[in-house]
């Protein structure tokens, strides 16, 4: 229906916040996992996670009805499409008796930085209630035009 | 229109015409006032529905997001109001014609 769409694209971005946070909140529980993944039966740290987000593409039946109206479409929101992986080195930390620690007694650190996630945190939260905001407005707007002729 | 017209499209018992409403979307073009009203009421049915079984969901604790359930609770206010403005204008055109004097 067209009078909730402003919704439902806030709706979109809001589900794609969360998730957001949510991948911040596995870098920050993971800022010391020095056991992500096994390569070659060598343990290699937790990389550093993040979203990759794209406009969310219209169906079919949609590019087809706004091109024949000549109604231009306002787009559907935002999707997450991948959660890609921080390829930056791992920090390097002397400690030799951690169990993972080299022959050098040097430990690879997953490459989490806690003041970038913290960053990315407060982007997040504010994105969020941005898109609550908007939200917010879209109501009272569609509250005020019930208010027509009164 | 002629004021019959309303009455005749209507389905015979509410209790009947209602349920059928909730079950079937309405495909076709709303035609007169009646398929109007009657998809309108439909609309509202369904939101309401929709934010019903969001709300069962999360006190379920199935993985539904919190802001889902708020904007479902949402589009079924507003439909409701906008359902509401409707029927008061409604009613008071009705009122306005019965105190027509003859």
């Amino acid at each position: 229906m067209t009078m909730f769409h402003s919704m439902n694209i806030s709706s979109s971005a809001l589900t794609a916040q969360r998730l957001r946070m949510d991948v911040i909140s596995s870098n920050m529980a993971n800022a010391e996992s020095t056991r992500g993944k096994l390569v070659n039966g060598e343990w290699q740290p937790y990389k550093r996670k993040m979203v990759v987000m794209q406009p969310r593409e219209a169906a079919f039946s949609h590019v087809l009805k706004s091109a024949m109206s000549g109604v231009p479409s306002a787009g559907n929101g935002v999707k997450v499409t991948r959660i890609a992986e921080d390829d930056a080195p791992f920090k390097l930390v002397f400690d030799p008796e951690h169990p993972d620690a080299n022959e050098e007694g040097y430990v690879q650190m997953p490459n989490v930085d806690p003041l970038k996630e913290m960053v990315d945190l407060i982007s997040t939260t504010r994105s969020y209630e941005a898109n609550v905001t908007v939200l917010n407005s879209s109501k009272a707007m569609l509250m005020k035009a019930l208010e027509i002729g009164k | 229109m002629p004021i019959t017209n309303i009455t005749a499209n209507l389905p015979a018992g509410p209790a009947a015409g209602f349920r059928q409403i909730g079950t079937e979307p309405i495909t076709q073009a709303p035609s007169g006032f009646a398929d109007m009203l009657k998809s309108a009421i439909a609309d509202v049915n369904q939101k309401q529905n929709q934010s019903d079984s969001a709300t069962a969901a999360l006190a379920q604790g199935k993985p539904i997001d919190l802001h889902e359930v708020m904007i479902a609770s949402q589009k079924a206010t507003i439909t409701l109001q906008a359902a509401l403005e409707i029927r008061n204008k409604a009613v008071e055109a009705y009122q306005e014609i019965m105190r027509m004097q003859v």
